[in-house]
């Protein structure tokens, strides 16, 4: 441990920290949420290129020995999910006033990439919580509404049980192999130990609550109801993916012993299946998001199946490909009077007579989530299935395609709403502002990149 | 230009037209509508060049282009000509600037919309029909799912909403089990000999094992059968094409059925040639009940779109019969039968449309004695019925003659030496087909367009000049395919022996070995 490496290996970190205390100066001398909004998108670029340029140059560096430690697999996670959050800033504009969102989200950045470098339970647990708490409090931050409270507390509460398992797990893990380290968790993942065994499958159980698998994702739909539209996209989106990078992380280089595997892949079915049917009797955008968010689940820990070579690779490029999909479809989403009827899929209704753009950009959002080609969905959701069925899993591999199956409806739905329905009447559009339209280039050029080349992508991976 | 770069060029001009298409005022309905025929115009002059550039002396590919596009998956951009696509790339690009000019006057919402969608699907038409490479082709086989959603779901009649999910729902759940066949397929490449690829040539004459081929071919088949749509997986169409646009139900019998036919010969059967065999007398069957099933159902509609729909499903079944026949004439018969039907129900649907601007209804009942009213479109009406039934001279005559020699070659033999009866059975029964096509088409006409005068509304304007020149286009093509097919069947023969070899034949060649790391499907 050296000065030199704490500062180069943990730089991204120390860019969100001086971000944080820049914001609460700032705040003392200025009122205008303009300028908030601009320094947290400037530290948050800041910060995704220090931890792009740290991958690029294959850095690894070890901070502190045995807690946390930096490899180009951590930064490049770090990079995406850093880079993830700023078109979910760049919406933000006058749903907060005042600096609590942008202080919040970045305490919440700050804790998920410490999960992505831990080296033992203790960061990572310190990681998820840093991460999970101030997200409690930013579903809360839309007051306005009873529903956010309702949901911030349902989100509270379920994410405190979350805590509670991991910790349970944790400690019998540790008590059967007397080990913080994390890879004492794939030793446990071989053992024949009952307690070891329960260890086990209570970590994945808080991993699979962290991500809303079903039955552990009750709280979903409604926080991601009760928050304002930066909240839910950030939590759809970044939340997400920082658990489940976590948790490739967190399985290292394990391969799943041949009676596992149905505990890793039973759960996250009935997600598929579960979030798939229940979302087509949605009325309200965020709740169909939340329920497709939780099938999204499914097919991300399927990944798990996959050998644990490829895993870092198909769960990372998922991510990002269902990242950038959601945010642009949330960043597109027209503005409307109040929060309550922008929610509503009703105001969807013949989008594209009003706003042609962003009813082209929402229905290829759409698409993309449903996996149809030719947009990135569809790359991440090939791999992940080749490699679960290059594991030999090929009836999970089918079972799974066909709940992907069942998601298709509800996203044409969208679609159908935007391109064929009558508008509502007198449904006077905003233009959109500057902000929005930067927040959608921002995932555009993205997109559009993965849809032509994904080959350059995945070669760098 | 050289030749590849010329096939890249008619692959992305729809591409082209829809970048153009988005520099032009959403108002500006003259342009738009000007800009797509004018692109479609030089893509068929293009295809036109490279067809009478193909070689049919030369086996395999032509003007063949190929770059990595996924090079850690083996994934390559690879496009190219041979006998297999040849005719229905032709046919694609012929069809675009009729569908394009057709919907000149019928389509007035949404103009740059409905011409964007139309260039994607063409896009994606053709992209599916040059694709050289199993993810490729499958990248465009499902991208052709989302214009066509929109096209009935935006332009179409009343029950639209219902009639386009219930397609793409059909269709969907179709590729996605294609999907995990296609996987498996690749990995089993990959486990045995060495090589991550999807390329057609790599993947052809599998050696694995009898009932996994099966299931493979299953799957694809399954993709396959309801794009067709091959009876029992065909009751999405008859929504489809009643509630589409005439724009829409053009593309849709003119070419994207073929995408069924054309998938069972380029990729089902080859890749599969153990499994095809063993399951050739269940295709069969299937393709004889299409005949005669879709025959009957349109012997007893009253809707004219519904008519000339269920004809398709007849039509459709001698092509699968051809395909399956694995008989030179049968294999040669089948691909002009796409063609021919392309034109012909291509030609009918874009017929009803232009009546249906006029009077808008497609009722049989609502009409009769047309041929008094209307005598210029009568006189086109009856020669296209007439080549759907397969008239001599016409090109529907080539395709259904050619397909029931190819039938009834395959069976003679096995019925002369006594080693089953009913191949020819089944033949006998597809002749039957015939009788009932000229039943069915011949009610239609006789009620449409004889008998008493009447129409909805009255007075009717006759054809007008761009109808008039549609219409000229297409019953020139159905008289030279059905005058001259030698030289259309020159440039297939080649592919089409290669197709009957790569089933028939076993060749030492072929790839070896089970299953990934031995999980079972």
């Amino acid at each position: 441990m050296n000065a030199q490496t704490i500062l180069t290996a943990m730089l991204p970190e120390h860019l969100l920290l001086v971000g944080i205390l820049l914001l609460l100066v700032l705040e003392m001398a200025s009122r205008r949420e303009r300028e908030f909004l601009g320094v947290t998108v400037l530290v948050l670029f800041a910060a995704a290129f220090a931890a792009a340029r740290l991958a690029v140059a294959d850095y690894a560096g070890v901070p502190f020995p045995g807690q946390f430690s930096v490899d180009p697999a951590a930064a490049l996670g770090k990079a995406v999910l850093l880079a993830l959050s700023i078109p979910a800033v760049l919406v933000a504009r006058g749903e907060f006033g005042g600096t609590r969102f942008a202080i919040l989200l970045l305490s919440s950045l700050y804790g998920a990439c410490l999960m992505l470098s831990s080296d033992s339970f203790l960061t990572l647990f310190l990681g998820i919580e840093l991460m999970s708490m101030p997200v409690y409090a930013l579903v809360l931050l839309a007051m306005a509404r009873p529903e956010s409270l309702e949901g911030a507390l349902k989100y509270l509460i379920l994410g405190g049980a979350g805590t509670a398992t991991l910790l349970l797990g944790i400690s019998f893990v540790f008590g059967a192999t007397g080990s913080f380290a994390l890879p004492a968790f794939a030793e446990a993942l071989d053992s024949a130990d009952p307690i070891a065994q329960a260890g086990v499958v209570l970590i994945t159980v808080a991993f699979f609550l962290k991500a809303a698998v079903v039955p552990f994702h009750a709280w979903a739909p409604d926080a991601y109801e009760g928050a304002t539209v930066p909240v839910t996209a950030y939590m759809a989106t970044v939340v997400k993916s920082a658990v489940l990078l976590a948790a490739v992380r967190l399985f290292d280089g394990a391969e799943l012993p041949e009676g596992n595997a149905a505990l890793l892949a039973a759960l996250p079915l009935a997600s598929m299946v579960w979030g798939n049917l229940t979302a087509m009797r949605q009325a309200g955008f965020r709740r169909m998001i939340a329920y497709s968010s939780i099938a999204h689940a499914g097919y991300l820990f399927f990944a798990f199946l996959g050998p644990a070579a490829g895993r870092f690779e198909a769960v990372l490029f998922y991510v990002v490909a269902y990242g950038l999909m959601n945010l642009l479809a949330f960043v597109s989403l027209p503005a409307a009077g109040r929060d309550a009827d922008r929610d509503r899929l009703d105001n969807l209704k013949g989008l594209f007579r009003r706003s042609p753009y962003a009813a082209i950009l929402i229905g290829a959002a759409m698409l993309s989530l449903a996996g149809i080609p030719p947009f990135p969905g569809f790359v991440a959701k090939f791999l992940i299935f080749r490699n679960v069925i290059e594991a030999g899993y090929t009836g999970w591999a089918v079972a799974g395609l066909l709940g992907s199956y069942l998601g298709i409806y509800f996203y044409l739905r969208v679609i159908q709403f935007m391109f064929m329905s009558p508008g509502a009447e007198g449904a006077a559009e905003e233009p959109p502002r500057l902000a929005a339209f930067a927040a959608s280039l921002c995932c555009l050029l993205p997109v559009v990149l993965l849809t032509l080349f994904p080959g350059w992508v995945i070669d760098r991976l | 230009m050289s030749e590849p770069a010329m096939l890249n060029l008619v692959l992305f001009l729809p591409v082209l037209g829809m970048v153009m298409l988005l520099l032009v005022p959403r108002d500006a309905h003259g342009t738009v509508r000007g800009l797509a025929l004018a692109v479609m115009l030089l893509q068929l002059a293009l295809t036109v060049v490279l067809y009478q550039a193909f070689d049919p002396q030369v086996a395999g590919l032509q003007f063949e282009t190929r770059l990595p596009w996924i090079a850690d998956w083996g994934v390559y951009y690879h496009i190219g000509l041979d006998g297999l696509n040849v005719l229905l790339v032709l046919l694609t690009a012929f069809l675009g600037p009729l569908v394009v000019a057709g919907a000149f006057s019928a389509i007035d919402k949404d103009v740059k919309l409905f011409y964007a969608m139309v260039f994607l699907i063409q896009f994606a038409m053709l992209g599916t029909f040059v694709a050289q490479d199993l993810f490729l082709f499958y990248v465009f086989w499902e991208t052709m799912l989302i214009p066509m959603f929109l096209i009935i779901g935006i332009w179409g009649g009343e029950r639209r909403i219902y009639a386009t999910l219930k397609f793409v729902l059909y269709t969907a759940f179709g590729s996605i089990l294609m999907l995990a066949a296609v996987i498996y397929l690749v990995l089993s490449l990959q486990a045995t000999s060495g090589i991550t690829s999807f390329a057609f040539t790599d993947l052809y004459g599998s050696r694995l094992p009898l009932d996994i081929q099966v299931l493979l071919l299953g799957a694809f088949a399954l993709s396959f059968a309801i794009k067709v749509p091959v009876v029992p997986f065909h009751t999405w169409l008859p929504d489809a094409h009643v509630e589409a646009p005439t724009a829409g139900s053009v593309i849709l019998a003119g070419v994207l059925l073929k995408m069924g036919t054309y998938g069972f010969i380029k990729l089902g059967f080859p890749l599969f040639p153990d499994a095809a065999r063993a399951l050739t007398p269940a295709v069969m069957v299937l393709a004889v009940v299409s005949i005669v099933y879709g025959a009957c159902l349109a012997l007893v509609q009253d809707d004219i779109k519904k008519i000339i729909a269920y004809s398709s499903i007849s039509h459709l079944g001698y092509v699968m019969l051809g395909l399956a026949s694995f008989e030179l004439i049968g294999i040669q018969g089948a691909i002009i039968q796409m063609v021919s039907h392309g034109l012909t129900a291509g030609g009918l649907f874009l017929m009803v449309g232009m009546i249906y601007e006029r009077c808008h209804t497609r009722d049989l009942a609502a009409y009769g004695g047309l041929a008094r009213i209307l005598p210029v479109y009568s006189v086109f009406f009856m020669i296209l019925t007439l080549a759907a039934i397969g008239l001599p001279t016409t090109s529907g005559f080539t395709g259904e003659f050619l397909v029931l020699l190819g039938a009834f070659d395959a069976a003679w033999p096995q019925y002369a030496n006594g080693a089953a009866t009913w191949p020819l059975v089944l033949a006998c029964t597809a002749v039957l087909g015939v009788v009932l096509g000229a039943l069915y088409m011949l009610r239609l006409a006789q009620k449409f367009l004889f008998g008493e005068s009447r129409a909805p509304h009255a007075p009717l304007t006759d054809l007008n000049l761009r109808e008039k020149l549609i219409l000229v286009a297409i019953v020139a093509a159905v008289f030279v395919l059905g005058l001259f097919p030698d030289s259309f069947m020159q440039k297939t023969e080649l592919a089409a022996r290669e197709y009957q070899q790569q089933v028939l034949v076993e060749p030492e060649s072929r790839w070896v070995r089970a299953a990934p790391d031995g999980g079972s499907p």
